[in-house]
């Protein structure tokens, strides 16, 4: 077992009330299991996979990554645990005045020695470069390698997240919504290729997905959370339309975003945006 | 499709390679150029490191640290400093008071939207009165920048010539140096507003001044009373140093007490000064709040200006008080704050004030361009500026170290953060933070002039002891900067390294630092802008640089020389300005990593798809 989440309970406390977002979420996940995450908006995703690498503490309940108690590990036991799970966040996660290069570098922050660090901050090592280099190429952006985050696109953010976690080569993928603002063609390629990596090595992927099609495609396992806690946990064939219908139509959210339409038309901003490259004077 | 544009971005890389060795000399000689630059000012400012640590220094330190306690609590000097602070108060509302009735009107006469350019000016013909008016609009702007180049203990110093030693000098000299940054900012708040408002009221026919009651100041409003109140602040901190030159107030006492090595009455005033300035921040930020009206912390530079925000809601001064009783409380102590400073009182301030003022400006003139003076005049003008950079780089360094286990997001871990949590690293956390908190405090809340005398105790007069002056204190101010930005920092990309396993180190170094750079570049730059003009007069009390000069001349009465120092400080603050902007408009200067492809990929280890 990679995962082993034992009735693991999160609350935030605010001012005004507790907001519980995950009630006894119990499930087990195998190294090489390819499992996509489904519901609605704000039933507790993203707050699972922030527990999932290890950046929130359960309020109750146990999680075990790889056999080890998450919440009794030390500040060392956790870097060196984060650096086997690579996450693909939503937005807004990459570091806006960085070039691309240097946010795919990023990925290898965890395995890197204080020396190593104070060393690739003046000079970054030329293995890495190349590394990182391919990683972009790897999602096709490495025509855009010296252009700043922040003027890359919305669907290029997200390559370049990809391609931080591509450089990162952990044992474990988390992504949340990893094809939401790429267009129809682009998200066929990249799942492929985060489906290629992880299935060629035996890795353990864990997507949140808005779009149903895809998550049923590329995803064996299908977990489906509702008020934080499962609704249904079974293989991709099994689910059917009626369970989905259920799923959503339960909560409000569902009905301003149809789930076989979400992520469709996002493309749009897809478009060559125009960057000033500007690590060469 | 992405092999062509790899190879495209490869081949242009090549291109530059040519110019790669071109680039790599000149950062070369820039390198060599700076360094020159720094052992110069390094030079001037006299800096014997060791000096620091010589056992005479411990002693003075030492010597000086004991005398102060027990502070003196006895009922008649906690009389004088009762007075003493109250003065310093007075003087900084009447300052105020002054600096925002000359700025306001000739702030109008400024805005470039107005009468220089934009909306209103495009389908006019220029007239001679619109010619007349568009460059009163220009002078009135330089003359803000002069007003604010001259240091306010300069101004104090003459005017303290002008209308005698006590509180109406330390009041008129507040009143010119602040009327110059108040009336910069409020021309700037003006200008920003939004030109649709002024078109459609100049459409209709409206003069410029029901434009200016009607579109521009509704919406100014909130930055403008938001910036005044600021302004306050850094008017009661300026008023409690202007007493070292003899305008009155808490300064006066310090100096005096220092003179006479009672340490004791020394502990007692910075106590109280303490005291004046935590209360004032604290008054000034809770009726900004209740104003709803924000200012970036700092004035953030000129260019910060866009980000003051926010509008007034509701009745404009409070909500719980009727607005009557609040005009008249701020009329009354308007009425005492101008009362106080002796402005009512005859013996000081009567109608032969304007002559005195005319004789004197009269006296400065012609300038004295004698040569030997002017070559006197090269060393201290260059011990200033060594003063400046060394004082600021030693500040930095003391503010880096502080601002770290300073700002609570870099010190605590989150509430909800995953992994152990003990109480006992949790309370070492708060000790480290709350002790990192209390020196930059302690550091920021005591005057560089203080610091000045401080020092000299450790390392005798000189430029050294202003350096050490300007460092300590710049540490502060910046230290407590630096942290709010640290907190301020935006959460996601950071999140995302530590999930990647990144370190501390690490997360400051290509997460913190690329993200504020330019926040903490423009602070910095700002502050040594600052400390230039502070340089400019320590040597009042013996801390080096341009500053005996001009005490000297004062004191003799030779105001034709006073004249060309005055000359000199303001192009030396102009220099510093362009400098300034120079290297905030180069964040690309402050990179860590030198990040360049093509040194490294060879044309065999292109990636293959």
């Amino acid at each position: 077992m990679i995962y082993s989440l034992h009735e693991v309970s999160k609350t935030y406390f605010t001012s005004r009330r507790p907001v519980e977002a995950l009630n006894k979420f119990t499930f087990d996940a195998r190294r090489g299991e390819r499992i996509a995450l489904l519901g609605p908006s704000g039933v507790g995703k993203t707050t699972l996979f922030r527990l999932l690498n290890a950046t929130l503490r359960p309020t109750s309940g146990s999680l075990r990554f790889d056999g080890g108690e998450v919440s009794t590990m030390s500040v060392r036991e956790l870097r060196s645990m984060r650096r086997r799970i690579g996450t693909i966040y939503q937005q807004y996660y990459l570091v806006p005045s960085l070039t691309a290069l240097e946010n795919t570098l990023c990925g290898r922050l965890g395995y890197w020695s204080f020396l190593h660090t104070i060393r690739s901050t003046l000079q970054p090592s030329k293995e890495e470069t190349r590394l990182a280099m391919e990683a972009l190429e790897t999602v096709g952006l490495a025509d855009k390698y010296c252009c700043r985050a922040d003027e890359l696109s919305g669907g290029q953010q997200q390559r370049l997240a990809i391609a931080r976690v591509l450089m990162q080569d952990p044992e474990v993928i988390l992504a949340d919504e990893p094809f939401a603002s790429l267009d129809p063609s682009l998200k066929e390629t990249l799942a492929s290729l985060l489906v290629a990596l992880v299935v060629n090595s035996n890795r353990t992927l864990v997507a949140t997905l808005h779009d149903v099609e895809t998550a049923l495609r590329f995803f064996p396992r299908i977990i489906a959370l509702h008020d934080g806690h499962v609704a249904f946990d079974m293989p991709a064939g099994k689910v059917n339309r009626a369970m989905l219908d259920a799923l959503y139509s339960s909560n409000s959210e569902s009905k301003r975003t149809p789930p076989h339409y979400a992520g469709q038309w996002q493309g749009a901003d897809e478009s060559d945006s125009k960057c000033v490259p500007v690590c060469t004077e | 499709m992405t092999l062509n544009a790899y190879q495209s971005a490869r081949s242009s890389d090549q291109h530059n390679s040519r110019k790669d060795n071109l680039v790599t000399l000149r950062r070369l000689g820039s390198a060599v150029a700076l360094s020159v630059a720094l052992i110069l000012c390094w030079r001037f400012a006299e800096i014997r490191p060791t000096a620091i640590f010589e056992p005479s220094a411990a002693t003075g330190v030492w010597t000086f640290i004991h005398a102060l306690f027990p502070p003196d609590l006895s009922p008649a000097f906690l009389r004088v400093v009762a007075a003493a602070t109250l003065q310093t108060l007075a003087i900084a509302i009447a300052g105020t008071v002054l600096s925002v009735l000359i700025g306001l009107p000739l702030a109008i006469l400024a805005t470039p939207t107005l009468w220089q350019r934009g909306v209103l000016i495009a389908g006019e013909p220029p007239s001679a009165t619109q010619s007349l008016l568009s460059g009163l609009s220009r002078a009135t702007r330089a003359l803000f920048g002069f007003f604010r180049a001259v240091p306010d203990l300069m101004w104090g110093l003459l005017f303290v010539v002008a209308v005698g030693l006590g509180s109406v000098a330390g009041t008129l000299a507040l009143a010119i140096s602040y009327s110059g940054v108040l009336g910069r900012v409020y021309a700037d708040v003006f200008e920003d507003v939004d030109p649709r408002a002024l078109e459609a009221l100049h459409g209709v026919g409206a003069s410029r001044f029901q434009i200016f009651l009607r579109a521009i100041w509704p919406q100014a409003v909130p930055s403008i009373i938001g910036y005044t109140i600021y302004s306050f602040e850094c008017c009661v901190r300026a008023a409690s140093v202007l007493g070292f030159i003899g305008a009155g107030g808490i300064g006066y006492e310090i100096n005096l007490s220092m003179r006479m090595f009672s340490y004791g009455e020394v502990l007692t005033l910075i106590l109280s000064l303490f005291a004046l300035v935590a209360g004032t921040d604290a008054i000034s930020r809770l009726v900004r709040r209740r104003l709803n009206a924000n200012v970036p912390s700092a004035f953030l530079a000129r260019k910060g200006l866009q980000q003051a925000r926010g509008f007034i809601s509701g009745p404009i001064w409070s909500r719980s008080l009727p607005s009557a009783t609040v005009a008249l409380i701020t009329v009354l102590v308007i009425g005492w704050s101008f009362y106080a400073t002796g402005f009512f009182n005859s013996g000081s301030f009567d109608l032969g004030l304007p002559g005195r003022v005319v004789r004197l400006i009269s006296e400065m003139f012609p300038p004295d361009l004698d040569p030997g003076f002017l070559r006197s005049l090269l060393l201290p003008l260059l011990q200033t500026i060594g003063i400046s950079v060394i004082g600021t780089l030693i500040g930095i360094s003391i503010s880096v170290v502080l601002s770290l286990p300073a700002a609570s997001t870099l010190i605590f871990r989150d509430k909800y953060a995953a992994g152990r949590n003990s109480w006992f690293g949790q309370t070492v956390r708060w000790l480290i933070y709350l002790s990192a908190r209390l020196v930059l405090n302690v550091l920021r809340s005591i005057p560089e002039l203080v610091w000045v005398l401080v020092c000299i105790l450790a390392v005798g007069l000189g430029p050294y002891a202003g350096t050490l002056a300007i460092g300590l204190h710049t540490g502060g101010v910046l230290g407590k900067l630096y942290a709010e930005t640290f907190e301020e920092a935006p959460s996601q990309p950071i999140e995302a390294l530590r999930a990647n396993g990144a370190s501390p180190l690490q997360i400051l170094i290509w997460g913190m630092w690329p993200l504020l750079k330019p926040t903490l570049i423009s602070y910095t730059v700002l502050r040594w802008e600052t400390n230039l003009r502070v340089s400019t007069i320590l040597g009042l009390v013996g801390g080096g640089g341009l500053g005996q000069a001009i005490y000297n001349n004062i004191q003799l009465g030779f105001y034709q020389r006073v004249t060309v120092l005055i000359a000199v400080i303001y192009a030396l603050v102009l220099t510093t300005n362009w400098v300034a902007d120079w290297l905030r408009n180069r964040p690309v200067l402050f990179n860590l990593a030198r990040l360049r492809v093509s040194p490294y990929l060879k044309e065999s280890e292109a990636p293959q798809l």
